[in-house]
Formats: structure tokens, C-alpha cells, sequence
């Protein structure tokens, strides 16, 4: 399946980058191959995709959950060590008008 | 043109855990900023998320209540969106296995309000703007919430009022959440398109996003319907669009264009294994479901005959109702005991919230000992309210207050010798009542009152009198 450009465009959009048309050319034809790599994985199993989606077989495997109890969160300092941290908060460029 | 609403609403409640969705950091409110954080909540490299077990099973509570399905294999998934509340860029959500489905709520008119389906997810981070720059604080990113879709079933701005009200009561029943609107633990999105009366096509749908109290819910419905009623009256179009509502200016304006579900690209988050809910864990919280609010509305109305508007001012707060239940088992009358609650705790209870919060000093079994001497006769209702402020002021037994004396029950013969006495005593009271000036009987009840420290049925003393003045 081969990305279309508006496909690509729309992902970038989406994704909040920005491409040159050079750029854009070059990574739509990787994500092309990366696609095809899913593929093939997804034909190697048998059944396809559904199979493993299905429910209720031995081949699930679930996720162990864990007990609600609290733990010591981090120290501010070391949360913001490595962003732009002041009074204690992350900072970012406005992003609201 | 006459249009009609066609209206649904989203609704995020906070859990009530103790800890975050998929880590052990507090979801205690307030805290200085990013102190109740880790690596899982602010989305570093290499860090796997956990999911509680407490969110799965408040959501199964969540959805039996409103009458949901429950889905026993579900699973997480990611929803991309770019935006500095979220440090992963994607949220951890559900999308195509809520835990949740098909439930309902159904109004006072019996009209039922679909649920499509409850799912969890986690919240994000606050953002606060100033000059500049954009403060981030995490400590709510990853707190748990459901989020709890109804269908488009909605019809009126008051519907929606009454959805979200018998929503919040029962959440608050069955203990997942404080849902406190105003606090943001309880938040509502309202999707709301017009359309020509008796058309069956859906019109073009906004949604006004994060509105912070039951009233707003109506403000801000109508203020979006006479928008749409505008564009559309002048031959426009509305725009898919997300809307700010503001309360202050009674203004509403577009926030966002709307993003479709497709650019989210919600896909099966692969650090969350698939969860299953055993049919055994649904069936147990479905027979521990607590009393829900229309159950209990009923009863107070049905068996233990309340009337409407009391039933209603009590049931509306989960602790009084609880309070009330207890102290009725305790052997008081639910007559008196909720007069006593109304009339009398309600007077030191100021506000809604506290109310809700019902933080007094006595107890139920206290109220019960006090309700027991008004319906023994052994002391009348006012008596019963002095007693009951001081007691609520000192969180004392009623024994404090009342003595042994002042309840010792007044022979029919004593109450009529200090009526004959009363009636002797005020000629100039019982000429005005001969006359028919009706308030001068308060004198005679004012003499009996004084003389029986407070003890004497009025509608007793009523009737002597009457027999005496004849």
C-alpha cells in the first residue's frame, strides 16, 4: 500500500511537523517500506490480523493489573531536570493565542 | 422555521482511587506543581504503564449502575493528539473494547436517555497561559477517569440538566467519585445539532466542551441553539467546530475546528496488555450494588410515605440519606426524623456542598433518641429543635438538654386544669376569639406553653380550649 501525498501531508499536519519537499519525498518512501514490513508480518500469521485479535483463545495473553496503592512520586527537581522547568512547572511557548 | 434539538453528552468523572491510572503517584487534588509525578505520568523513554485494578472495577460499578453491558475483554488504546497537555502525545484511552456498554438513564418522566458506552482513560495535564509562555503541571496527567457517552437522545436544555443530575447522584451513590463540578472531577462536553421539526436527518453538530455546573449545562445549550438558529435562519451552514462556553459573558465561541476520530489514530496501545473482567467479579458488584437514587426516591415516597418535595431534598445528598436511613433504624419515625433534618440540620448547613459534605457532630443514632421523644409525645417539636441547634452545636446526647422532668408525659387532666386556667386568666383573649380575631388564641397557647414548659401538644390544646370556649 503505497502513502499518498495528501496522506502524508495530513499526518504531518496532524503530527505538528514540517517537511520540505525534498524531505517529505524522501520519508513518504521509507514510511512506505515501513508499511510494507507490517505487512508482512501480518501475512505471516495465519489468519491474518483477526486471528490475533480474537478473544477467549489460550494464544491471549492478559495483563496482570496492579492494587491501588501509592508510591512515592518523583522530587520536582528530578521530574524537571532535564526541561526548561521554572516555579516548578514545565515550560513551553505559549500555544494558546 | 421551528427547529428541534437533538443534543448528547459526554461526561468525565474522576475516580476516586487513591492513585493514578498507571502509576502509583497520588491523585490527591491541588499538591505544588508536578510534585505528584513520575516517569509513567510524564511520558519518559522506557517507562511501561500499569493499570490499576481499582479503575476496572469502578468502571464495572460505574456501568452496572446506569445499566450497561459489560465488555469482559477489553483493552487500551492510544489516541494521538499533539498538544502540551499530554507528554506522550498520545492519551491512553479505549476505542473500539470499552469496558462499558448499552446502559440507560431513565428521567422522571420515564423517558429513557441512552448510554452508548463508558470507557476509561487518563486525564491530562492542567496548562496555565501567561504572557508568553505555557506552565505545565502533571499532577492531574494520569488520574483516572471515565468518560461516559449517552446517545443523541436529549431533547430539551432541562433533559440534559436532568440527565447530568441523576448521572452525578448516582456515581455519587455507588462511591466512585465526589463528582464536584465546580472542582472539575465531573466535567461536561455537549454535542447539540438542530434540525427541522419532524426532519429525521441529523444536522451539523458542535460540541461545547467543559462546562463546570448543572445550570451552565442549560445556559450554555440555549446560547448554542440560538447560534446554530442564527446561521441557520440567514441560509448558513454551521461548522463542525468545538465551542468555549463562558459562563460570565453568557458568550460562546469556537475554540478549535473539530478533529475527526480517523486523525486521532487510535491504535491498540502494545505497552497495556489486553484486560479481562471474570463474569464472576461483574455478578458479585452487580449484587453489591448499593440502594441507587431513583430506588431510594421511591421508597421514601411509596413505603415510607414522605412526602415529594422532603423525599427529594433529602435523597439528592447520598450522606444525608444514609443518615436518615440509619437513624429510621435506629428507631425513629422518617417523619419526624426528616423534619428534624430539614428543619433543623439543613439550618447549619448553608450551601449545597455542605450539605453534600453532611459534616455535623451528631449522630444518627443521636437524632434517633431526640426524634423518639417527639414521637412518644413526650416532648412537642419545638422543644425538639432547641434541643436538636444545641446538640449540633455541642455534639452532645439530647439527655444534656432535655431532663428527665421536661419529659415526663402531662396527664390529659393536668393539661385540661392548666387550659381551664389559661382560658380564666386571658378575658380579654377569649372575648377577641368569641369575636373571631383567630390570632388571639395565641395568647391562651402562649399561657399553656409557658406553664407546661413547653411540653403540651398543641393540637390537644387546641381542641380543649375549643371545648371550653365552645
Amino acid at each position: 500500500m503505497a502513502l499518498s501525498k495528501e496522506d502524508f501531508n495530513k499526518l504531518a499536519v496532524l503530527s505538528r511537523l514540517k517537511f520540505s519537499d525534498e524531505e517529505a519525498e524522501k520519508f513518504r518512501n521509507e514510511m512506505d517500506d515501513i508499511i510494507a514490513f507490517a505487512d508482512t508480518i501480518n501475512n505471516a500469521v495465519s489468519g491474518g490480523t483477526d486471528d490475533i485479535k480474537s478473544t477467549g483463545t489460550d494464544a491471549v495473553l492478559y495483563t496482570e493489573l496492579r492494587e491501588d496503592a501509592v508510591k512515592e512520586s518523583l522530587p520536582n527537581e528530578k521530574i524537571l531536570s532535564n526541561v526548561d522547568g521554572s516555579k516548578g512547572f514545565f515550560n513551553v511557548r505559549r500555544c494558546v493565542k | 422555521m421551528n427547529y428541534e434539538l437533538v443534543c448528547g453528552i459526554e461526561t468525565h468523572i474522576e475516580l476516586a482511587t487513591k492513585t493514578k491510572i498507571f502509576c502509583g503517584c497520588t491523585t490527591e487534588f491541588g499538591g505544588a506543581p508536578n510534585t505528584h509525578c513520575c516517569p509513567v505520568c510524564t511520558g519518559q523513554p522506557g517507562s511501561l504503564p500499569v493499570l490499576n485494578r481499582k479503575v476496572v472495577e469502578y468502571a464495572v460499578r460505574a456501568g452496572l449502575a446506569v445499566n450497561c453491558t459489560i465488555n469482559n475483554n477489553s483493552h487500551m488504546d492510544r489516541k494521538n493528539y499533539v498538544y502540551p497537555d499530554l507528554p506522550k502525545a498520545y492519551q491512553i484511552s479505549q476505542f473500539d473494547e470499552p469496558v462499558c456498554e448499552n446502559g440507560y438513564i431513565e428521567l422522571d418522566s420515564g423517558k429513557r436517555i441512552g448510554i452508548t458506552r463508558i470507557h476509561i482513560e487518563e486525564d491530562a495535564g492542567k496548562l496555565v497561559h501567561e504572557s508568553g509562555t505555557t506552565y505545565i503541571d502533571y499532577n492531574r496527567g494520569g488520574v483516572p477517569l471515565i468518560e461516559i457517552v449517552s446517545e443523541p437522545d436529549i431533547s430539551s436544555p432541562e433533559e440534559a440538566r436532568e440527565y447530568a443530575e441523576k448521572l452525578q447522584l448516582i456515581m455519587r451513590y455507588v462511591g466512585i467519585s465526589d463528582c464536584k463540578m465546580q472542582e472539575g472531577s465531573m466535567r461536561c462536553d455537549v454535542n447539540l445539532s438542530l434540525r427541522p421539526a419532524g426532519s429525521t436527518e441529523f444536522g451539523t453538530r458542535t460540541e461545547t466542551k467543559n462546562i463546570n455546573s448543572l445550570s451552565n449545562i442549560v445556559k450554555a445549550i440555549n446560547r448554542e441553539i440560538e447560534r446554530q438558529e442564527d446561521i441557520l435562519e440567514s441560509g448558513g451552514r454551521v461548522v463542525q467546530a468545538t465551542m468555549r462556553y463562558d459562563a460570565n459573558t453568557d458568550d460562546i465561541y469556537p475554540m478549535r475546528t473539530k478533529e475527526n476520530s480517523d486523525d486521532y489514530r487510535y491504535f491498540p496501545d502494545p505497552d497495556i496488555l489486553r484486560f479481562y473482567i471474570e463474569p464472576e467479579f461483574v455478578e458479585r458488584t452487580k449484587s453489591e450494588l448499593p440502594e441507587l437514587p431513583s430506588a431510594k426516591l421511591r421508597r421514601y415516597i411509596d413505603d415510607m410515605q414522605l412526602p415529594e418535595t422532603t423525599a427529594r431534598d433529602i435523597y439528592k445528598y447520598r450522606r444525608v440519606s444514609e443518615f436518615l436511613d440509619s437513624a429510621v433504624t435506629e428507631g425513629a419515625s422518617v417523619k419526624n426524623a426528616a423534619n428534624m433534618i430539614i428543619g433543623g440540620i439543613y439550618k447549619t448547613l448553608e450551601t449545597e456542598e455542605d450539605k453534600e459534605k453532611f459534616d455535623i457532630k451528631i449522630t444518627p443514632v443521636q437524632l434517633a433518641e431526640l426524634v423518639k421523644l417527639i414521637d412518644e409525645k413526650k416532648i412537642n417539636k419545638n422543644k425538639g429543635q432547641e434541643a436538636l441547634s444545641k446538640m449540633l452545636e455541642s455534639g452532645k446526647a439530647v439527655s444534656e438538654f432535655i431532663k428527665a422532668e421536661d419529659t415526663e408525659g402531662l396527664s390529659e387532666d393536668e393539661l385540661i386544669r392548666i387550659c381551664r386556667a389559661a382560658v380564666d386568666e386571658n378575658p380579654d383573649a377569649v372575648n377577641n376569639i368569641r369575636a373571631g380575631k383567630g390570632k388571639a388564641i395565641n395568647v391562651i397557647f402562649g399561657y399553656v406553653m409557658r406553664q407546661t414548659r413547653g411540653k403540651a401538644d398543641m393540637g390537644k390544646v387546641n381542641k380543649i380550649i375549643s371545648d371550653i370556649i365552645g
